[in-house]
């Protein structure tokens, strides 16, 4: 196993970066492999976590060689985003994009919910995949009317594209959002991991969301967003309730370097493209400084060793996009109408569900159910990828008339 | 060639119908850089009759009109004007290589290049403008001007006496270029 606190890797003096090394050549969008957009967009997100969760620890920390540490390390996390974000191609459209976030959060859930190895952490990623998975199926219907094109040119046939747990049944109130955090002594390492990384892929999805949103003139495109960002909001209260909120500040930096540790070695690994290999592989060795630091300010002001954190054994094992078509339509066929209560699940349309749906949708059909119903008028059906077959859930099969069924 | 994508009635714009041969467009390079013989052959003739028709269409209609619309567009659509004519060279030497020509792969991942990026542009910069300020029944009206284009354009030929091969070095005569342009402005007044 790897075990990134063994290696000391670049030096923080040797990790500044030229504009020359910024200006990275995009990717091919006619000829990427669509995993290697998800690596990217993954990595997006894990950096953009990594500079939000470093201004927080600053404007909470007193200590001012402590923050003069940060913001260095702050201002080459950002030139780590800024590569790895500026690798999307500027032929590529916001839809297009957008239907690449889906993809992960669909494959990158996928395999989370997989490989977790407490059962409530697993079911709250089993909940939330689902969820997503009918936001691709919304945006890729979106994506034809506006564009003309078929999301089959994004996503290819890895990730199949039909109803996931319907959107308009997603608007929960707020408080069946928040779940019950693991505990951080006695959880499985990995489930820290986890966590944290799920988080840091929905946290991207509802900026980005909310920020492109406007930039449509279509009005149906303008309300899918304002809906499904809406969502990704609550998805991120989801998963972010999960860590523990007793994780203090020095421990906090240090699960994020590890895991960016563990992130990058596993695409590092996985990489197809032997130019983006070289990039994760470059970052990987800034990652293992961060984490040298971040284990020295550990040991310095809380008298704690690395390993008490993080365990000893090393990263688990790699984090692989790769289809989970099989696992997902099992998931559909048994988890579609569950909900949640409290902090947990259940089947029913309780009293606060319902009050919600009301205060939400207020008698009419929300944007999600809109735009599908504006795709069957204009094309005489609805976009899907069925590559396995007819949808596993009776009610969701497309109705006749389906181009692709 | 892949199956032509769905085709959405009489409602449809001029601006969805350009978005729609955009999406064609792609789809036929992609046939093109990923395929070889007959296929190959078959795709980059479907892909030069496809953009004749296209950016006649646009040289003739969008292009002219998007000149008229409030603020100085000139720029804006020279530029595009520009791209189109880059890219015609580009074509012009590939067509008269033919697909089996040293060569022909880098050419044709340049031309896709430069049309691909020339049509985002038209997306991003141009559509939008004709949507936000000319009259829906008139967009709907100049979609017809642009199917009276690709009517009068040529269909490939019979696989038979002449191969696929030899077809795509013949390319789009400038004969049919003038009869796809009568289309249009017949159909356009
Ligand atoms: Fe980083
Ligand atoms: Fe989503
Ligand atoms: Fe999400
Ligand atoms: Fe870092
Ligand atoms: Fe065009």
């Amino acid at each position: 196993m790897f075990n990134p606190l063994e290696h000391k890797g670049l030096a923080p003096d040797q990790q500044l970066r030229s504009w020359r090394e910024l200006n990275v050549d995009p990717i091919d969008p006619e000829a990427v492999d669509p995993y290697t957009r998800c690596r990217i967009i993954t990595m997006n997100g894990i950096e953009v976590e990594a500079i939000l969760f470093s201004h927080q620890f600053a404007r909470n920390c007193p200590d001012d060689e402590v923050r003069r540490q940060l913001a260095y390390t702050r201002y080459v996390e950002n030139q780590q985003q800024r590569v790895v974000n500026w690798l999307l191609p500027g032929l590529a459209s916001v839809l297009e994009t957008t239907l690449g976030y889906e993809q992960v959060a669909v494959d990158l859930t996928a395999w989370v919910a997989r490989h977790e190895p407490d059962p409530y952490l697993r079911q709250a990623y089993e909940f939330g995949v689902l969820e997503d998975f009918d936001h691709l199926y919304r945006y890729a219907n979106l994506y034809e009317m506006v564009e003309r094109r078929k999301a089959e040119k994004v996503v290819d046939a890895l990730t199949e594209v039909m109803p996931g747990r319907p959107t308009v049944h997603e608007h929960r109130h707020p408080f069946d959002e928040v779940r019950a955090p693991y505990d951080k002594d006695s959880v499985n390492p990995q489930s820290k991991l986890n966590a944290l990384t799920i988080l840091s892929a929905e946290q991207q999805v509802a900026i980005y969301y909310m920020n492109v949103g406007p930039q449509y003139m279509e009005p149906i495109a303008r309300q899918l967003y304002q809906e499904i960002s809406l969502i990704e909001q609550e998805h991120v209260t989801h998963y972010e309730s999960l860590l523990d909120a007793g994780e203090n500040w020095w421990e906090r930096l240090l699960t994020h370097e590890y895991n960016e540790c563990w992130l990058y070695h596993s695409f590092m690994e996985q990489e197809s493209d032997p130019r983006i290999k070289a990039v994760w592989e470059l970052h990987l060795q800034m990652e293992l400084g961060h984490l040298q630091q971040a284990a020295d300010l550990l040991r310095r002001h809380d008298g704690r060793e690395p390993e008490e954190i993080v365990g000893s054994a090393g990263v688990p094992e790699p984090l692989l996009f790769e289809p989970n078509k099989q696992f997902l339509r099992h998931l559909l066929a048994t988890q579609i109408d569950l909900n949640k209560l409290g902090e947990g699940y259940v089947r029913e349309a309780h009293e606060r569900f319902e009050w919600m749906q009301e205060q939400l949708h207020a008698g009419e059909k929300p944007p999600s159910e809109q735009v599908i119903d504006m795709h069957r008028e204009q094309f005489g059906d609805e976009y899907r990828i069925e590559t396995e077959g007819p949808h596993p859930v009776q009610s969701l099969r497309a109705a006749e008339g389906d181009r692709r069924a | 060639m892949p199956e032509a994508p769905a085709t959405p009635g009489p409602n449809e714009d001029v601006v969805s119908l350009l978005l729609t041969q955009h999406a064609r467009i792609e789809e036929l390079f992609l046939l093109v850089t990923g395929s070889t013989g007959e296929t190959r052959a078959e795709a980059f003739n479907d892909l030069v009759r496809l953009l004749a028709v296209h950016e006649t269409a646009e040289e003739e209609v969008v292009h002219p009109l998007s000149r008229t619309l409030p603020g100085d567009n000139d720029a804006l659509i020279d530029e595009r004007l520009a791209e189109e004519r880059q890219a015609k060279e580009t074509l012009k030497v590939l067509i008269e290589g033919g697909v089996d020509a040293d060569g022909f792969d880098e050419g044709v991942l340049l031309l896709r290049t430069s049309v691909l990026a020339h049509a985002r542009h038209e997306e991003r910069y141009e559509f939008p403008r004709l949507r936000q300020h000319v009259p829906a029944d008139r967009l709907r009206q100049l979609a017809t001007a642009v199917r009276a284009a690709e009517a009068a354009a040529p269909t490939r030929p019979h696989p038979g006496a002449e191969s696929a091969t030899a077809n795509a070095v013949v390319g789009i005569p400038l004969t049919v270029i003038d009869r796809i342009r009568d289309a249009i402005r017949s159909a356009a007044d």
